[in-house]
C-alpha cells in the first residue's frame, strides 16, 4: 500500500497546487469573457497585489498596529492599488485600443505586464517578502491506512477553500447583481450592450477591478506559500496552459484545467521525472497543453468553431 | 493554360454540376437537396432572400465547406472531399461578400498574390532574386499590370488596400481573382453597398471579363435589375431549397419566386 | 525639398521593383554601408571612439547586429506571416548549442550503429546548427496548421520552456561540463582566427548584411506575398491556392534558421562562454519587443527596434548621471521595464507598425515638403 499512499499524496498535493493555477486563470477568464482581451498581465497583477499587501502590512506592524487591524488595512490598501491599476489600464491602454484585433490587444497587455512589473518593484521593492496569513504546516491524514499517512499542506487546503468561496462569490456576482448582468451582456455583444445604455469603459474598469481583486486573493495564498517575489509571475504563466485546456471563457473550465495541470505535472514529476531527469514540472504543463491542442484545437471544453467568410 | 483534370470543356458544355447536395451545421440545414449546373462561358446568377444558403453554395463549390450529401462534378470529374486550394488549382477563383483583401498589402501586392499558383521558382531563387527568379517576377508583373489597366486602378497600385474606399476595394478584389486566370469565377455580391455609377462600372467589368477571357461566372446578387441584365441563367434558392431555375424572364414570372420574395399569406 | 523622386523615371518593371526605387534612398543605403564597413574600422584603427576603448564595439555594435538578425528572424514569422512566437530564445539556443556540438564533434552511440561526426570548422557548424534550429522550428510550427493566434503563442512557450530545460538537464549538449556553462572554441574562418572586437564586429556585419538582403528579397517576392496573405486573411489566401502548410512552415523554418544563426553568433562571437540562461524567456520577450517597436513586417524596423531596445537602458543609465541625479543600477533595470512597456502600449495605440512606419510616413511628408499635398 506504500505505492498507493504515495500516489494519493502526490495526487492531492498536485490537485491543491492546481487550485492555485486556477486562481490566476480565473482572472484571465473574467477579463477575456467581458472584453475579449487576453490579459497577459494577470501574473504581474498577482505580483503587484502581493507586494502592495505585504509591504503595507509589514509597515503597519512595524508601527505597532495590532495584526488584525493591520491585515484589514493592508487588504484595503492593496485593493485600492488594484483599483487604481484597473483605472489606469482602462483609461490609457485599452480605451484607446477599442475595436483592435485580439493579437494587438494581447501584445498591449504584454506591455502592461512590463509596466506593472517594473512599477510594482520600484514602488514596493524587489526582494522576497514572506507573508504569514495562513498556517503553513501540514496535516498527516489516514495514518492508520498508510504508513506515515498522507501529507497534506494546510496552506494548500486554505487555497482550495478560498478558491471555492471565490467561485461561488463570482457566480453570485454575475447572476444576482446588476453590474454582473451588464458584464454578461457585454461579453455576448459589445455593440448591443452599448445600445441599451451600458457604458463599455465603466464595464471594462469593473472587470479589471474584479480581476485585480482575484489577483489579490491569489497573492495572499501564493505569497504565504512562496513569499511575495518576482518569480510569482513565472508561475502565473502556467495559467496559460490551464486556459488552453479549460477554455478561455469558462469559469468551471479554469478550475478543472487547473486541477488537471496541477495533478498532471506532479504525477509526471514523480513517476516520469526519475527516468528523463528531474525538473520536468518546468515544461510539462505547456507540452500537455500542446498535446491537447493538437487533438482538440478548441480546447477540452471549447465549442467547435465554424469558420465563415 | 494547364487543365489539371479531365478533358478540356468547350463552350456550352456543363462545367460544373451540383447533384442533390445537402449541407448542415449541427442541426441547422443550410442547403438541402439542391441540384443545378453551370455551363462553360455563361454568367449564372444565384439569387434568393437572406439566409437562402447562397454563400454556403459558393463555399461548397470552392471546397471551403464539405457537403454531407450529394455529388459535385467539376470538368467531368466527381470531386471527393478536397481542400480549398485544390479548387484554386482547378481554376476556381472567388471574391467575397465582405471584402476579404489582404489589408496590410498594397493593391499591387494583392493582385500579385493572385499569381501565386502560376509562379514556379523556388525559395532559393527567390532569396537571390537574380536571373530566372527576377525574370519571373517581371513577367508576372506585366500580366498584373494588364489587369490593373483593365480595371482602371493604375493610380492606386501602391496604396495599402485598407486606405481605399469600398468600391475600389471591390475592384481590387476582382483584380486579384482575375490574376488567377480562372475558368470559373465566383462573385459573392460584387455590387453590395455600391452606388449606381459604381454598379454600372462593375457590371461592365463583369461583362468584359466574360466576353474577353471567356470566363464562366457564377454570381450572387441582390439587385434584381443587375441580375436580369447580366445573367444568362438564374437559380433561385430559398431556405436552402432550390425553388426555380431558368432564364431571367422565366424566373421573373415564376410564382414560387414571387412568393419567396414578397412573402405569401398562409 | 531634396528628398523627392521628380525626374526619376523607370523604364522597366525590374527597376520599379528594386529595393529602393528612389535614388536618395539608395544613396542613404550606400552611406550607411560605407559607414559600417569602412568608417567604423577606421575609427577603431585610429582609436577615435566617443566613449574610448572598445566599449562601443563590445557593448553596443556587436550585440546590436546580432539582435537585429534575431529580430529579422522573428519578424519573418510574426511580422510577415502573422504567427506570434514567444519562443525565440529557444530557437537561438538550439542554434547555439547545435553549433557548439558540430564544432566539438558529435558522437551518438546507437544500438545498431554509431553516429559520429568529427569536429567541423566554425562556418559549416553555424550553418548546420541553424539547420537544426530550422528543423525544430518546423516541428513546433506544425500546430500552427490547426491552431491560431493566442493558442499558438502558448505552443511556442512550450518550445521555450522545454528547451530551457533540455539544455540545463541534458549534459550531452554541454559536453558534460560540471558548471553547465560552455565556452566557444576559437573562431577560425578560412584559416583566419577572429579575436579582436573589430574583427568580431566585421564578422557579424557580414552575416547580418547577407541575411538582411536575402530576407528582404524573400519578403518582397512570391513567398513573402504568401506569408502576408496568410497573415492578413488566411481563409481567403487558402481559397486563392496558397497552401497554409507551405506558407506557415516555410516561415517557421526560415525564421528559426535565421534565429539559429543569431543564437550561434550571440554565443560564439558576443558571449564567448555562456549558460542556458542566455536564451531564456527574457531573451524571447526582448526580441519580440524589438520587432513590435521597430515595426511588424519591416526588415528596416528590425534594425530600428534592436537599436532602440539596446540603447534605452544605456540612455536611462547615462542621462540621470549627466543631470546629476544618482540612480541605482536596480532602479535603471526596473525603469527599463516600465519605459519599454509604456512604449509598446503607446506604439500599438498610435502606430501599430512601429518606428519603421513612422519613418516612412516621415519620408512621405518630406517628399511633399514644403507643400502639404
Amino acid at each position: 500500500m506504500i505505492a498507493f499512499g504515495q500516489f494519493l499524496e502526490v495526487l492531492v498535493s498536485g490537485l491543491l497546487a492546481g487550485v492555485l493555477y486556477s486562481l490566476v486563470a480565473l482572472g484571465f477568464v473574467l477579463i477575456f469573457k467581458a472584453s475579449g482581451v487576453f490579459n497577459f498581465a494577470q501574473g504581474a497583477m498577482v505580483l503587484l497585489a502581493g507586494l502592495a499587501l505585504v509591504r503595507s502590512l509589514d509597515f503597519m506592524v512595524a508601527k505597532g498596529l495590532p495584526f488584525w487591524a493591520a491585515i484589514i488595512i493592508a487588504l484595503l490598501f492593496a485593493a485600492l492599488i488594484m483599483a487604481i491599476t484597473a483605472w489606469l489600464v482602462e483609461r490609457f491602454v485599452l480605451g484607446p485600443l477599442i475595436n483592435q484585433d485580439g493579437l494587438t490587444l494581447f501584445m498591449s497587455t504584454i506591455g502592461v505586464t512590463f509596466m506593472i512589473e517594473g512599477g510594482a518593484q520600484m514602488l514596493f521593492g524587489s526582494d522576497v517578502y514572506p507573508l504569514r496569513l495562513f498556517p503553513s504546516d501540514a496535516w498527516f491524514l489516514f495514518e492508520s491506512s498508510f504508513p506515515g499517512g498522507i501529507l497534506v499542506s494546510k496552506i494548500d487546503v486554505w487555497g482550495g477553500m478560498i478558491a471555492a468561496v471565490l467561485v461561488v462569490g463570482l457566480a453570485l456576482f454575475f447572476q444576482k447583481t446588476k453590474t454582473g448582468r451588464a458584464l454578461r451582456a457585454v461579453a455576448d455583444d459589445h455593440a448591443a450592450a452599448q445600445s441599451v445604455g451600458i457604458s463599455l469603459n465603466w464595464i471594462w474598469f469593473i472587470v479589471w477591478l474584479v480581476a485585480g481583486l482575484v489577483a489579490l486573493v491569489a497573492a495572499t495564498v501564493w505569497g504565504t506559500k512562496l513569499g511575495v517575489q518576482f518569480s510569482i509571475t513565472f508561475l502565473a504563466l502556467k495559467a496559460l496552459p490551464v486556459l488552453i485546456i479549460g477554455g478561455f471563457t469558462s469559469v468551471p473550465g479554469a478550475i478543472v484545467g487547473g486541477l488537471i495541470i496541477g495533478a498532471g505535472e506532479k504525477i509526471a514529476e514523480a513517476y516520469l521525472g526519475p527516468f528523463i531527469g528531474g525538473g520536468i514540472e518546468y515544461w510539462f504543463a505547456y507540452v500537455l497543453a500542446l498535446v491537447v491542442l493538437m487533438a482538440r484545437p478548441q480546447g477540452l471544453f471549447g465549442e467547435r468553431i465554424i469558420e465563415r467568410i | 493554360m494547364r487543365a489539371p483534370d479531365g478533358p478540356p470543356v468547350t463552350a456550352g458544355d456543363v462545367l460544373l454540376s451540383i447533384d442533390n447536395v445537402s449541407l448542415s451545421f449541427g442541426g441547422v440545414k443550410a442547403v438541402s437537396g439542391v441540384s443545378f449546373d453551370i455551363r462553360k462561358g455563361e454568367i449564372r446568377a444565384i439569387i434568393g432572400p437572406n439566409g437562402a444558403g447562397k454563400t454556403s453554395m459558393l463555399n461548397i463549390i470552392n471546397g471551403f465547406y464539405h457537403p454531407q450529401e450529394g455529388v459535385i462534378t467539376y470538368k467531368g470529374e466527381a470531386r471527393a472531399k478536397m481542400r480549398p486550394h485544390d479548387a484554386a488549382d482547378g481554376g476556381i477563383a472567388r471574391t467575397f461578400q465582405n471584402v476579404a483583401l489582404f489589408r496590410g498589402m498594397t493593391a499591387l501586392d494583392n493582385i500579385m498574390a493572385g499569381r501565386t499558383l502560376k509562379m514556379r521558382r523556388n525559395m532559393f531563387w527567390q532569396m537571390l532574386r537574380v536571373g530566372p527568379a527576377l525574370a519571373e517576377e517581371v513577367e508576372h508583373r506585366h500580366r498584373v499590370e494588364e489587369i490593373i489597366d483593365f480595371l482602371k486602378i493604375q493610380e492606386i497600385r501602391r496604396t495599402p488596400v485598407s486606405r481605399l474606399p469600398y468600391g475600389l476595394q471591390k475592384r481590387v478584389e476582382l483584380g486579384r481573382a482575375l490574376a488567377m486566370e480562372p475558368e470559373l469565377l465566383l462573385l459573392d455580391e460584387p455590387m453590395a453597398g455600391m452606388n449606381i455609377e459604381e454598379k454600372e462600372d462593375m457590371s461592365r467589368f463583369i461583362l468584359d471579363v466574360n466576353d474577353h477571357y471567356g470566363t464562366t461566372i457564377a454570381l450572387i446578387e441582390h439587385d434584381m435589375g443587375v441580375v436580369m441584365d447580366l445573367s444568362d441563367r438564374v437559380v433561385v434558392l430559398d431556405h436552402g431549397i432550390k425553388i426555380a431555375d431558368g432564364t431571367p424572364n422565366e424566373v421573373k414570372s415564376n410564382q414560387a419566386v414571387i412568393d419567396a420574395y414578397l412573402g405569401v399569406a398562409h | 525639398m531634396f528628398y523627392r523622386e521628380t525626374g526619376q523615371f523607370k523604364s522597366s518593371y525590374a527597376a520599379d521593383m528594386a529595393i529602393f526605387p528612389i535614388r536618395q534612398d539608395r544613396i542613404a543605403l550606400w552611406v550607411v554601408l560605407a559607414a559600417a564597413f569602412v568608417a567604423v574600422p577606421l575609427l577603431d584603427f585610429f582609436q577615435v571612439w566617443p566613449f574610448g576603448g572598445e566599449y562601443i564595439l563590445r557593448a553596443i555594435l556587436i550585440p546590436f547586429l546580432i539582435l537585429s538578425l534575431a529580430a529579422i528572424g522573428l519578424n519573418i514569422l510574426t511580422g510577415y506571416c502573422g504567427q506570434l512566437s514567444l519562443g525565440s530564445g529557444a530557437f537561438m539556443a538550439i542554434g547555439a548549442y547545435s553549433t557548439y556540438k558540430f564544432c566539438t564533434g558529435v558522437h551518438i552511440p546507437l544500438e545498431l550503429f554509431t553516429i559520429s561526426i568529427p569536429p567541423l570548422p566554425v562556418l559549416p557548424s553555424i550553418l548546420l546548427g541553424a539547420l537544426m534550429s530550422a528543423f525544430v522550428g518546423i516541428l513546433f510550427g506544425i500546430p500552427s496548421l490547426r491552431i491560431k493566434g493566442l493558442y499558438l503563442a502558448v505552443a511556442t512557450l512550450a518550445a521555450q520552456f522545454f528547451f530551457d530545460w533540455v539544455f540545463i538537464r541534458v549534459k550531452w549538449f554541454t559536453n558534460y561540463t560540471s558548471s553547465g556553462s560552455v565556452a566557444a572554441p576559437d573562431l577560425v574562418f578560412f584559416g583566419f582566427t577572429v579575436t579582436t572586437p573589430i574583427h568580431r564586429y566585421l564578422l557579424c556585419l557580414v552575416f547580418v548584411s547577407i541575411f538582411a538582403l536575402l530576407a528582404k528579397n524573400l519578403v518582397r517576392g512570391n513567398i513573402g506575398r504568401q506569408w502576408m496573405a496568410t497573415r492578413d486573411m488566411d481563409i481567403a489566401a487558402e481559397l486563392m491556392g496558397i497552401r497554409p502548410l507551405y506558407a506557415k512552415l516555410s516561415a517557421f523554418a526560415l525564421s528559426s534558421f535565421v534565429m539559429g544563426v543569431a543564437g550561434a553568433l550571440w554565443a560564439f562571437v558576443y558571449l564567448g562562454a555562456w549558460e542556458p540562461l542566455a536564451f531564456n524567456i527574457d531573451r524571447s520577450f526582448q526580441i519580440l519587443f524589438m520587432v513590435i517597436i521597430g515595426g511588424l513586417g519591416s526588415i528596416l524596423g528590425s534594425f530600428l527596434g534592436a537599436a532602440f531596445i539596446l540603447v534605452l537602458p544605456i540612455l536611462l543609465d547615462q542621462v540621470p548621471h549627466a543631470l546629476g541625479v544618482p540612480v541605482s543600477v536596480e532602479t535603471v533595470s526596473l525603469l527599463v521595464f516600465v519605459v519599454t512597456g509604456a512604449l509598446i502600449c503607446w506604439l500599438l495605440i498610435v502606430e501599430p507598425r512601429g518606428f519603421a512606419r513612422l519613418w516612412s510616413t516621415g519620408k512621405e511628408k518630406l517628399r511633399l515638403w514644403p507643400y502639404p499635398y
